[in-house]
Order: structure tokens, then sequence, then C-alpha cells
């Protein structure tokens, strides 16, 4: 016995548990399972729904005690099976069905229901109760996404607690007292949380309800698949259910290293759009001002005709491609190494001009974990608000931030109870966010001037001394990223620098599209091969002799296709029109570029001015690995089959490339990743059997020392102080009109829409009406004007990608007039 | 010789006296046990709403998984069950159904029973696949099948129900213990209700 | 359906073809395929309670040679469904299959490995009974079924 732990006796069974443990988890661990409806391994305990009353003798004879929340002690005796406490179970259960419906057959958790289970294993088998049920009206949305039936909740305050103590919005509580009381939101406050979806998960009965789910299907008929969440970098573990062929719903998997159980909205409802009848389902060809439907071996003898009829007239570099990022592991690489070796270009890049350097984000030095948020001292954010950007992200830092959470003690390590008092938590974001409520220090400045702040920060004088002292206690994690489409990339680059300064820090580059990590690991960048390889390291010869210039990124291959130097352009997953902060820009080059191919899912504002199109496989059509933010690499799988005669990235790419009197050597996915294991040096050894069968949780890479040939230290030089009468603010929300979200109608309903946020006192200044007109250095619109008094004088934000509003450029300098 | 020659045909012979067994399907019909199981029906309540409320537990019964049910949402002004929600897809294969009667046994509002109904041969396999607008009883009680210019099915078969139709005791209020529920349903759905608790134990 | 008349029916031959079909419905003779329980059913049709000679019909070839109709009573395994096909191919034409019961016709609630699912997915049929099995008058409503697809010469429903 180690002075971590104690010995207690559960059922006759001697066992040695963790210090400071409750009763229900040590007895769960080791194999005893304690019927439970309110308590949750991630939150507090509270000891409402009495469902774990066990005898627990702690010397003073056994006494009838709810074991979530009685902590272990040395000598402890707890009994789960005597009569008394199976009358008290049974007790207990009669009672919490005495005000529940008997709608099992038309509630959706009828099958996989907490109270139905436990009804049946540790209840009753008649009630005595012959009176009159309480009564509510049922079913009432709260949400657009949850609706509430009050009449079956059995007040376990698993969902207030949830929405209070883990995403920070407490905006369902309990009302009234006694007989009375029920859960329900505040009137005309609706359950709006970016994390609501949680609660229909965790509700043990089926009190709440998701809409899209609603009477869609029972548990009996869905399959599942364990897969990874592809809407943020997070990598967040998910279930995949789907019945008939129709994915159905998304539930979380408590994934430690990730999410913890834990997903967004986004990330729970997002799959509308793979459900579309928007869908691309044949390859389409242009044929004037629409298009014809063609077979495949026409459409891609088109490509393989007109992209060698370019490289043979103006070489390979005037060949690029964009995107990637939307796919997995596999389709980057094959769209890598068809670009390397079958056209002979460095010109590809899965970035759309919106985020950090490559090399930066692939292989930056001292890179964070996830877990290190949970042990860091001090947490700086300078980047996206997380909460809209990276939803679980937000979870993770703001439960470091007030401290861990009592339920979940499981070692009494130093460092455990380091977080046990919570981080200090440092945001600077030119706005408010979502962190601000935990934030211990929260620093706002002007976009284009955030060098300035960085060089104060750096100094730390007068108001920023508290700040800068608080930085110097370690560990520190640093999350980095771009604040905005109209901030200089290489101002992150810079905080990491000042980051590496400070004791024992470790950095997360933040990025938000979906696969960008793993495209860029792939080598989808103009300076990288796989597996972390700069292009310029000669030992790479894998794919014999490639180009070893560095080609063109993203804003210059768009500048080269409106210069005429790209004369055919690949876009794989990509929508530059909508994506590029520079819209404008892209929007000519796209119309200027002579050839111009399309693989989509959907016929995207991009993909409308191809020449030709072809339909991809989706998320949940097609197997695969993608990789997070900090370099996990996990699973991807496939429940339904593609729309019509779609087929995946890869195997476009391969029949492409044969095609083109070429070849890929692809077989299957699975082959592709074996040949990554073997190729990419940072992915050694990362196959399919072991994400499958030894690390469900994923496997971080590189995995050992010296398997990461590039390791790249951040560039301090923040670039140039834009100063201006008026700057612009403008970062993405959770909801916008990015092509997945604009096909999943339920969630494109809740985008914030376009709108010009700015000061009272600036509206005053400028006279600005119900309209104004903006106009930033690459687009303009005219939008309606929303108030915000937590901006800054001289700032105005307008939410990126929205309905209606096209991007307005990355300058900062903007002019708005009154409308 | 000849006398056992006589001996065997005087068998034959006797036989001509004795009743004849044969039923002349399909100009008679065999009387069927109560309990047959034919053709399911949908049922309705005397006041014309359905029974069914898209609940899938027949779906989860059926052992051979011929059954396809999709719930919605009832419709607020016009509902078409009590409650919530309304069987909106409902689909039998009858050629892979087993007529075990376990989805009869499963359905929570005696929605689904079976009726004497059995001529289904089909020449192509789609018309096997029973639609709501075969399986629902009519508003005036009456059951639609597949096919109604069949000159050998039994209709009347359709209003006979099987034996499987119990009363549940009705939403546990003490004062309906013992009451026949539902009453005045069309054929198929009409049944004693459970004896009361003390009968039933004595 | 030519029923035994290789040119295509035209004005002259109208009345035989009428006359060949109504004889090819008076006296089928069913090959046994009496594979599992649905067998027994279709003894008990054959047998004097329902007396499928009243269809002319009651003896039941052993020989496929001899037999123009054959009922498929019972699951057929993946491993009879050669043999299956076989017994059909040596069956002289013109000849008629009948599907009897819900393995024979899907697969019935065995769906595995083992059973074909859906007899037609080795011969061609053309009635299929449900039931489970069908019972004696069930069978005798595909029979007649099919007497009236022959009768009118396509495939009515």
């Amino acid at each position: 016995m180690s002075e971590h732990t104690v010995r207690i006796v559960v059922d006759g069974r001697e066992l040695e548990v963790p210090k400071g443990e409750l009763v229900i988890k040590a007895a769960q661990d080791n194999g005893t399972y304690i019927p439970r409806f309110c308590w949750h391994p991630r939150m507090k305990p509270v000891g409402m729904c009495r469902m774990c009353l066990v005898f627990i003798d702690s010397g003073r004879g056994p006494m009838l005690t709810t074991a979530c929340t009685t902590p272990v002690a040395d000598g402890m005796k707890v009994d789960t099976t005597d009569p008394a406490v199976k009358k008290a179970q049974e007790g207990i259960l009669e009672f919490l069905l005495i005000n529940h419906p008997l709608d099992c057959p038309v509630c959706d958790r009828g099958g996989e229901c907490p109270l139905q289970d436990q009804t049946m294993a540790y209840g009753p088998g008649e009630s005595r109760f012959v009176e009159e049920k309480r009564h509510f009206e049922k079913p009432i949305p709260i949400s657009d996404l949850v609706m509430l039936d009050r009449e079956r909740c059995i007040l376990c305050a698993r969902c207030t607690r949830f929405s209070e103590e883990v995403s920070g919005d407490p905006l369902i509580e309990f009302l009234d007292r006694g007989y009375h009381t029920e859960v329900n939101t505040f009137p005309d406050h609706p359950f709006r949380s970016y994390f609501s979806g949680n609660t229909v998960q965790i509700c043990p009965v089926g009190a709440l309800t998701a809409t899209l789910y609603r009477f869609r299907a029972r548990p009996w008929d869905l399959v599942a698949v364990e897969s990874t969440c592809t809407h943020c970098t997070a990598g967040d573990r998910i279930v995949i259910q789907a019945s008939q062929n129709e994915i159905l719903r998304f539930l979380g998997v408590d994934a430690e290293a990730t999410n913890q159980g834990w997903l967004s909205d986004k990330c729970r409802f997002g799959f509308g759009y793979i459900n579309s009848d928007q869908r691309l389902t044949v390859p389409l060809i242009r044929d004037g001002d629409g298009f014809r439907e063609a077979t495949w071996g026409e459409a891609l003898d088109l490509i393989a005709q007109r992209l060698g009829d370019v490289i043979r007239t103006s070489g390979p570099d005037a060949v690029a491609a964009l995107g990637g990022a939307r796919g997995t592991n596999e389709d980057a690489y094959a769209l890598s190494k068809f670009m390397r070796t079958v056209v002979g270009s460095n010109n590809l890049d899965c970035r759309m001009d919106d985020t950090l350097d490559a090399e930066f984000l692939a292989a930056t030095v001292d890179r964070a974990l996830i877990s290190d948020i949970d042990r860091a001292k001090t947490i700086l954010v300078w980047g996206p608000d997380l909460k809209e950007e990276h939803p679980t992200l937000y979870l993770r830092v703001r439960r470091a931030a007030i401290g861990s959470v009592p339920g979940l003690v499981s070692s009494n390590s130093d460092a455990h109870l380091a977080a046990a008092a919570g981080a200090t938590l440092v945001v600077v974001h030119p706005r408010a966010t979502g962190l601000d409520p935990v934030a211990d220090f929260k620093l706002t400045y002007r976009p284009g001037s955030g060098a300035e702040l960085l060089a104060q920060l750096r100094a730390g004088e007068g108001r920023l001394a508290e700040v800068r002292a608080a930085l110097a206690e370690g560990p520190v994690v640093a999350l980095v990223g771009r604040t905005g489409s109209t901030e200089d990339p290489r101002l992150a680059e810079a905080v990491a620098a000042f980051v590496r300064t400070l004791p024992d820090a470790k950095i997360l580059p933040l990025a938000r599209r979906a696969n960008t990590y793993g495209a860029l690991d792939m080598g989808v960048a103009p300076t990288l091969l796989p597996g972390r390889v700069s292009i310029s390291e000669e030992t790479f010869t894998a794919w014999g002799d490639i180009p070893r210039k560095p080609g063109r990124d993203c804003r210059s291959i768009l500048e080269g296709a409106l210069a005429g130097d790209i004369q055919a352009l690949l876009l794989v997953g990509a929508d530059p029109v909508r994506d590029v902060p520079d819209g404008d820009l892209a929007d000519r080059a796209l119309d200027a570029v002579p050839f111009l191919v399309a693989v989509d899912l959907f016929l995207t504002d991009s993909a409308g001015r191809a020449d030709v199109v072809l339909p991809a496989d989706g998320f949940g059509e097609k197997e695969g690995t993608v990789t997070n933010l900090e370099g996990r690499v996990q699973k991807v799988n496939a429940i339904v089959p593609g729309a019509g005669q779609s087929r995946p990235d890869w195997s476009i790419l391969d029949d492409l490339a044969r095609r083109m009197g070429s070849s890929l050597g692809f077989g299957s996915a699975e082959a592709i990743a074996k040949e990554i294991a073997e190729v990419a040096p940072a992915y050694r050894g990362v196959t399919w059997d072991v994400l499958d069968w030894e690390a469900r949780d994923g496997v971080v890479v590189p995995g050992g020392e010296g398997t990461q040939p590039l390791v790249y230290l951040p560039a301090d030089t923040p670039g140039p102080i834009i100063k201006a009468d008026l700057v612009l603010h403008s970062a993405r929300t959770m909801y916008d009109d990015g092509v997945t979200m604009r096909h999943t109608p339920h969630l494109h309903r809740l985008a914030p829409g376009a709108a010009l946020h700015v000061h009272p006192d600036d509206a005053a200044r400028l006279g600005l009406g119900f309209r104004a007109r903006v106009v930033g250095s690459s687009g303009s619109a005219t939008l309606p004007v929303v108030t915000d008094p937590s901006l800054a004088r001289g700032v105005v934000y307008v939410p990126f990608n929205q309905p209606g509003c096209p991007p307005l450029g990355s300058d900062p300098r903007v002019t708005v007039e009154p409308a | 010789m000849l006398t056992e020659l006589l001996k065997g045909l005087a068998v034959t012979f006797r036989q001509m006296f004795r009743p004849r067994v044969t039923t002349r399907y399909p100009k008679e019909f065999r009387t069927k046990p109560q309990r047959f199981h034919g053709r399911h029906v949908l049922n309705r309540y005397p006041d014309g709403m359905e029974k069914c409320i898209g609940c899938e537990l027949c779906a989860g019964a059926c052992p051979a998984r011929c059954i396809y049910v999709r719930g919605m949402d009832n419709p607020v002004d016009a509902p078409v069950s009590p409650g919530e929600r309304y069987g909106f897809v409902y689909e039998i294969n009858m050629l892979r159904c087993i007529f075990c009667g376990l989805c009869v046994e499963a359905c929570p509002t005696e929605a689904i029973t079976m009726t004497h109904l059995f001529e289904m041969s089909v020449t192509n396999r789609d018309d096997a696949i029973y639609t709501k607008n075969e399986l629902l009883m009519r508003p005036d009680g009456t059951v639609p099948h597949m096919f109604d210019d069949d000159p050998y099915a039994n209709y009347e078969e359709l209003n006979t129900a099987d034996g499987w139709l119990r009363a549940t005791a009705p939403g546990g209020v003490a004062a309906y213990e013992g009451v026949k529920m539902w009453q005045g349903t069309q054929g198929p759905a009409s049944w004693d209700p459970e004896p009361d608790q003390e009968t039933r134990d004595a | 359906m030519g029923v035994g008349i290789a040119a295509p029916p035209n004005i002259l031959t109208t009345t035989i073809e009428k006359a060949a079909r109504w004889a090819a419905t008076r006296s089928m003779f069913p090959a046994t395929f009496g594979l599992a329980c649905c067998a027994i059913e279709m003894m008990a049709t054959g047998a004097a309670h329902y007396d499928l000679a009243r269809f002319g019909m009651e003896v039941f070839r052993a020989s496929p040679r001899q037999a123009d109709l054959m009922i498929v009573a019972g699951r057929v395994s993946q491993k009879m469904a050669p043999v299956l096909r076989q017994v059909y191919d040596q069956m002289p034409d013109p000849k008629w299959v009948i599907s009897m019961g819900a393995c024979a016709s899907t697969g019935g609630m065995f769906n595995n490995y083992a059973l074909v699912q859906g007899v037609d997915e080795v011969v061609p049929v053309d009635v299929y009974v449900p039931g489970c099995p069908p019972g004696p008058q069930s069978l005798m409503h595909g029979i007649l079924t099919l007497h009236r697809k022959i009768m009118e010469g396509e495939i009515h429903r």
C-alpha cells in the first residue's frame, strides 16, 4: 500500500484504491457496478437521485449512504448486495417512476434508457402508485436543437450541472420547489448553447431529446461505427450511428486524450450535409454556361488530356492544386504524390490563406499535447475565439482555468493538486471571447497593432507587469493562432517565439479546417513532403526524382492564375471563393484560370466555375486516418455508401494518374496507409492495424526521437504595425456559410448572419443608421449595423463567411459609411 | 384368387359410402383455428385515430426483420394517432414474414393484429411488400387488401381476428381495472378485458 | 409466354394457344422438391383433405424429366442451389416454378451466409407463396394464381 492508496472492502473483496476517490468510482473500476442516474464521471457529484444507496461502514456500523458522494477511506466496508440495499434500490426506483410517464414506446430514449435498464435490473416488479401522475405540457422546444419533456425528467441535475460546470452557459436550471420542481430554461432565454447536445446524450431518461434525431429511429435499428469528427481540428472521438444507409446521429466518446466525451453542437448535429440531396452524384463537364453529366471515363480522360497539354506547353509549374484538408491523410498523400510525381509541380497548398505558416503548423518546436493544458500552471490563449472555432478545446481550457472536478479525483499526484487550484488563464484577442468569464487576464488590442502589444507584454511594464509575472510561472501552455482573417499570420509565430522564452513552455499552434494538420503532414504544402520533411531534404527518395524548388502557396497560386502563369488548377475539396480572406482575388483568379477541375461534395461557388466537376465521397463514406492539432493520428470510418457514383479522392487521383501514363500504385486506402507508414518518417509504423486494435484513441506523431526530420523554430517577425482610424476584425463563428454548414439546414439557420458590429460611440460618430456600407481591402458589403459596447472604439467586427457577405480582405484598414 | 380381388375391391367400395373429407378450395374454405396467423392489419380506434404510434417495437421484435417502420411527429392540428408520434411509414415484406405473431405481442397499443386471410400469392415480389395503404384499416372499419380482384380470396377473413388479442391494464388507472376498453371496434380488434387482480390471483 | 408454341401468338393460332394454355393448367406434374417443413404442407396438399388431384396434379414426379412444375418447398442452402438449378434445367419446357414459403422466397428469418436469400437468385420464379409454412390452402392459392398467370398469358399483379 502506497501513500496514495487506501484499502477498502467491497462485498467481501479487499481492494486497494486511490485515496480521495469516490466509492461509486472505486467500486466500478474494480468490477462492482452500483446503479446511478445523477453521477457522471466528468462532473461534480450531487447525490440527487439516491439510486446509489449502499451500506457503507466507516467504523460506526453499516449505514445506507450514497456511494457517489462518499470518498473512500481506509478500512471502509461497502456492501452492495444486502437485502436492505436491494429494498432501498427498489424503493428509490418506485419513487422515481411515480411521476415518470409510461411513454417508452414513443420516447427516443426507449431501448437505451438508463432508467429502463436499471428498473429492469434493480426495480420492483410493480408500482403501488395508482393516483394521477404529474402533468406538464410536452414536449417543449427549449432551443432549435433540443426538446424538453418535463414529465419524463427525474431531476438528476446532469443537464444543469453540465451547463454550469462544463460549458459555462447556465441557461437551463431547476425552477420551483418540492413536488413542483422542474427543469426549464429562463423565460425568453432559449437554451442557446454551443454544447446543448451534450445534455441530450447524458440525460438518463428521455427528458431532453434532439430535434434532429426525434422519432427518426430506435436504438435497435441503428448500426454504429467509431470515428473521428473533422469539423474542427481537435480530433474528437465520436460514434456515427446510421439506419437504412442514412446517418442519423453522432455521439461523443469519452476519449481522455481529446474530447472527454463532450462534443459541440456543430460536431454532433453537423452531419445533415452528408444526407443532402444537393450532393454531386455524377461527374459533370462544362457545357456552355451549364454542365452536362458525363461518365467517369469521359471526365477523367478530358482532365488527363488537358493537364498533359498544359504540362507539355507551359511546363509542370503551370499546374497547381488547392485543398486536401477536408479529406483523410490517405487522400492528402495521394494528392501530394500525384502533384509531385505525375505532374512534377510543388504548387499545392491545403491552406486557404487564412491560417499560419505551413512549417510552423506542422513542425513547430516544443509542441504541446492537448492534455498538457490540464497540467499547465499558466495558459496563454492568443488566437481565435476557442468557443467559436475549437469548441472542445474551449471546454478543456475552461476546466483547467476553473480547476479540476472533485469527481475526477483519480490520483493525488502533485501535478493534479496543482491543477485542482486552477491555472492562470491569459486571453488575448481583439474582441470579447467565450473564455473571458474564466480568464484571469484579458488583453484586447486593435487588429494590426498586435506586434505593439506583444512588445509591451515582452517588456512587462505598466499594466502588463502582472500578466508578465503570471506568464513567468511554468509550466506554460500557449495556444496561438490567427485571431481573425485581417491579422498578419506572422504575429502568431512571433507570439510563439516569445512563449519559448517562458519557463517550461509548450506551444499548440491552432488551425481550424478539418484535417489541415494531416494534409500538411502528408506534404500538401509548397515546402513540405510527407512525414514532416522539408522539400529540400535530399534524403527523401521514396518518390524518386521530384522537383526540389519550393512551390507557390495558396495566395501565390491565385495571383499566378490571375497573371496567367497557372494554366490548370485542381480544387480538391476547396472553396477559395468563400474561404480565402481576399475573396476578390480568388474570384478573379478562378475566372482567369484556363482549366479548372473541382473534386467536391457539392457544386460550391468555386466548383460552379470549374470545367470538370468530380463527385467525391464525404465523411462517414470513406475509411482513413486524420491528424489532429497535437499530431494525434486517429481513424475515421465508413458507415454509409457514397452518394451516387462518388469516389474517394485517392481513387480519383490514382485513376487520373493512370490515364496520364503514370501510376500512383495504390490499390486501396489501407495500402496507402501502409505506404505512409513506410515513407513518411514521422508516421513510421502508424498503420490501420495499430489504430484499429492497439490504439483506439490514436497515436501521437512523431512517435520517437529523430523521426521528425524538420523542427521549425518560430520566427520572431511579427509583421508591420498597421494603424488606421477604423480597423476591421473578421473572425469565424461556429455556424457559418461554409459548404458543409450551408447544406445542414438545422445549423445553417443558427448562423449569426452578416452584420457590422461597431461600438455605439463609433456608430454615432460615423452617423450609422440601420445599415452601413463596409469597404475592405478586397470586398465590400452593405450590412445591418449592430452596436456592441464590448468592442474597442475604432474597431469594427464582421463575422467571416456569413450568408450574404463576401470576404472583405486580409488588410485591417476599412472604411464604413452610412447606407 | 377371385375372393382376394373382391376383398380388396370391397375396401374401395366401402369408402364410397363414407363421408367425403376433401375441402374443395377455393369453392369451400376449411374453418381455421381461432388463433390462425394470417395477414396483418393495422387497427384504428373507434374515433378513427390510428392505433399505431410508430414505436418500432414490432420491427425490433420481428425475427425475420420484415417490418420497416418510421415514426414522425404527430401534426398538432390534425393528429394521426394519440400522443406525440405516429407511424409515418409502415411496411411488411410478406415474403420474409414468418407469421409468428411476435409483432402482435410486442405492440403496446394493439395496433397490429393478425387476420385469417392467407391468399397473398404474388407473381412479382414487389407486390408482397404491404405498405400502410394495404395494412391500415379504413375509417369505416373495413380492411383493404393488396388486390381487390382476386377471384379466389375470401375477403371476409380480413374481418376475423386471431386469438392473440389481449386487453392491457389500461394506463394503470385503478378505476378501469377489469373494464373493457376500446369497445365497439370493428372486426379485428374486439375482445374481453383482462380479469381484475383479485380474480387473477384467486 | 409461348406455352409450348415457338411462334408468337397470331390470329391463326389464338384458339390453339388458348387450348394449349388450358391443357397446361389442367395437369401439371410437380417435381418433388421438398426441402424443409414446407414440404409437409405440400404433402398435406396432395392428400385427401385438400386433394391436388382435383387440379390433375396429384402425381409428384421423382424425375424432373416428367415434371413441368417445380414447387420449391423450404429453405435452399448454398450447397443445394446448384442441385436445384440442375433439376430445373432437366425439366422439359414449358416449365414453371412456385417458390413456397418465406425461406424459399427471401430466406425468411434465416438471413445468413448458409442460405440462398430467395430462390429467384437461382431459377426464374413464377409465383411466390408467403407463409411460414404456407398452409395447403395457401399453396393451392399459389397454384391457382399460377393457373391464372398461364391462362392470361401475362404477368398480372
